[in-house]
């Protein structure tokens, strides 16, 4: 015992022991998955998991043939047109305006922060609520309004931007302060240079703050629609794809067709197989952008 | 002078409406989270009254016992707490760990595991979500607090977070201990991890917040009522088209309360911690 416990202080052994855990760890519960989404995609899984039959290319032809999959890369591409724009511009203008350190702005972007917080438990059962159309505090205000008494969460056509809606409450105090912190670092002579020019408030920004904070815009952009393309959770707890498969993601057709009665894992597998290939497309094309303007 | 009279002018008409909009968003992120506050104190016959009231008339803790009535919410709450406390305190071992020997050690295979391990926090878990149902599955370890804490330990982006930390600390201090005669776990455990104590309080926070509000994962690995964490179990309560708003509420704000002190403590932590963590160094 002391023997091996010499053995392994030495320190360019004892580096090993330190990275171990987390090696192995990744690598069963990371790396093997990942191959394994890539293998499962040509196999088909019975709902007992005993056995599995290869199946070739089936599976994949099947996804293009199935009309739900095909509608939930729609509900998952209209969701990211929506939520990811107007995110990720929305919170580069509020940063703007809350870069300054002072007791206004840091209480705002406590507020603004609030959400992150919250779990998708939390977020749904709130904004269920308050837009319900028989208890919603929101609902009822725009109907005392003249707006007449709006189902937000029960029409189709409408439901899926109060999904967007919510994704962007949820997440864009993280986007404020990333660009707060990028806007901080841009050298405070370009805008006081820019100020003696006699430029304005929003020459300075169109000018200085965007150009200077480029490779921060790309940033949250690739992580915005990787987010953005996986989205389930706050589908899961507020619509659950309804109504009539409105706000049905592709990760949400997923979990159904892996994890319910007509359980499929070979076939799940090859869906999460397609999308995987479209978030790294979509993030690679990202990073490349990111790392030029950098 | 009269230059910058225009100038201050013009400046009003862009400083209200500004400061409107900001106030507007304000109100947009705290009016849910105070409403469903509110709510969770009023009665059942207050909450479905049209129009719905925002503060309550009458304030009752009905619903508090209500929801401990429909689902047994203090079993749940165990269970996050488990959930979320071992996971947190193995990711803290782990994690640091990893990120010293990235920092302060050079062997063999270095950059390739190094390299590996980026390489995970470009993997969605919903791509994976599948397989590693079947790993842990096929591993016994379905429905079991096992199952729900091993694989969300290893966290690539909390190994290259405390890598960073561990790359301000000075060389020398290892070198130092070493002569005194510390075993290398004891040189880290001792001298080092303190060195970088708020990284390991960001990754706390992280790894708290991200297992108490986790609700994918609690979902797959989980069957048994008894099993369920809190932000699942009120997940599937609510899911069951329930007209109980009242314990619904009650429910939500006591998922929501212990990250609220948190925040309230360690703001801080939260934000760095989010901001800076994953693809960036």
């Amino acid at each position: 015992m002391e023997k091996i416990r010499k053995y392994w202080n030495r320190p360019s052994r004892s580096a090993y022991v330190f990275i171990a855990p987390s090696i192995i760890l990744l690598i069963l519960f990371n790396i093997i998955p990942l191959i394994m989404a890539f293998g499962l995609s040509f196999f088909d899984v019975p709902i007992t998991m005993n056995h599995a039959t290869f199946v070739g290319w089936d599976n994949f032809v099947e996804a293009f043939h199935d009309p739900r999959f095909i509608n939930s890369l729609k509900v998952t591409a209209i969701f990211t047109g929506i939520e990811v724009p107007v995110q990720v511009l929305g919170a580069l203008v509020i940063a703007a305006f809350i870069s300054k350190n002072n007791k206004r702005n840091k209480f705002l972007r406590a507020v603004y922060f609030l959400p992150v917080i919250c779990s998708a438990t939390v977020i749904g059962i709130m904004w269920r609520m308050i837009l319900h159309s028989n208890i919603g505090f929101i609902t009822a205000a725009l109907q005392s309004m003249g707006l007449g008494k709006i189902n937000f969460m029960n029409t189709p056509g409408l439901t899926i931007f109060v999904i967007s809606f919510i994704s962007i409450w949820r997440s864009f105090g993280i986007s404020t302060i990333i660009y707060v912190t990028a806007i901080q670092q841009v050298s405070p002579s370009l805008f006081e240079a820019a100020q003696m020019d006699g430029a304005g408030k929003i020459l300075q920004f169109l000018h200085i703050t965007v150009p200077s904070i480029r490779p921060t815009f790309w940033y949250i952009m690739m992580t915005r629609f990787a987010g953005a393309l996986q989205i389930f959770d706050i589908i899961y707890v507020t619509t659950n794809g309804g109504p009539n498969y409105t706000t049905e993601s592709t990760v949400s057709y997923i979990y159904s067709r892996a994890f319910s009665s007509n359980s499929s894992m070979g076939y799940a597998s090859a869906m999460s197989v397609v999308l995987f290939i479209i978030i790294m497309f979509i993030t690679v094309l990202m990073y490349r952008r990111m790392v030029k303007e950098d | 002078m009269k230059k910058k009279k225009t100038i201050s002018i013009g400046k009003v008409f862009f400083n209200v409406p500004v400061a409107l909009i900001l106030i507007i968003i304000a109100l947009l992120v705290l009016v849910p989270v105070i409403w469903m506050t509110f709510s969770a104190f009023k009665t059942e016959r207050e909450i479905i009254s049209w129009p719905p009231t925002f503060i309550p008339k009458t304030f009752t803790l009905e619903n508090f016992v209500d929801v401990q009535g429909r689902i047994n919410i203090i079993r749940y709450i165990a269970n996050s707490v488990i959930y979320a406390g071992v996971t947190t305190a193995l990711a803290v071992v782990v994690n640091s760990m990893a990120g010293y020997a990235y920092a302060f050690y050079e062997f063999k295979g270095k950059t390739g595991t190094f390299l590996m391990t980026l390489a995970t926090m470009m993997v969605p878990f919903q791509v994976i979500m599948v397989p590693l149902f079947l790993v842990v599955y096929k591993m016994g370890m379905y429905d079991t607090y096992w199952g729900l804490i091993i694989p969300r330990v290893a966290v690539a982006g909390s190994i290259f977070m405390m890598r960073a930390a561990f790359t301000g600390i000075p060389k020398e201090m290892a070198e130092a201990a070493r002569i005194d005669g510390l075993s290398e776990f004891g040189i880290f455990w001792k001298i080092m991890l303190p060195q970088v104590k708020p990284a390991v309080i960001t990754l706390v926070i992280l790894s708290v917040n991200g297992s108490w509000n986790d609700l994918l994962w609690p979902m797959i690995v989980t069957s048994s009522t008894e099993m369920r964490t809190l932000a699942n179990g009120l997940a599937l309560f609510i899911g069951q088209n329930t007209i109980e708003y009242g314990a619904a509420f009650a429910g939500a704000l006591v998922s929501l309360l212990p990250m609220f002190v948190l925040y309230m403590f360690g703001q801080k932590y939260f934000v760095e911690g989010m901001s800076s963590g994953g693809l960036k160094g």
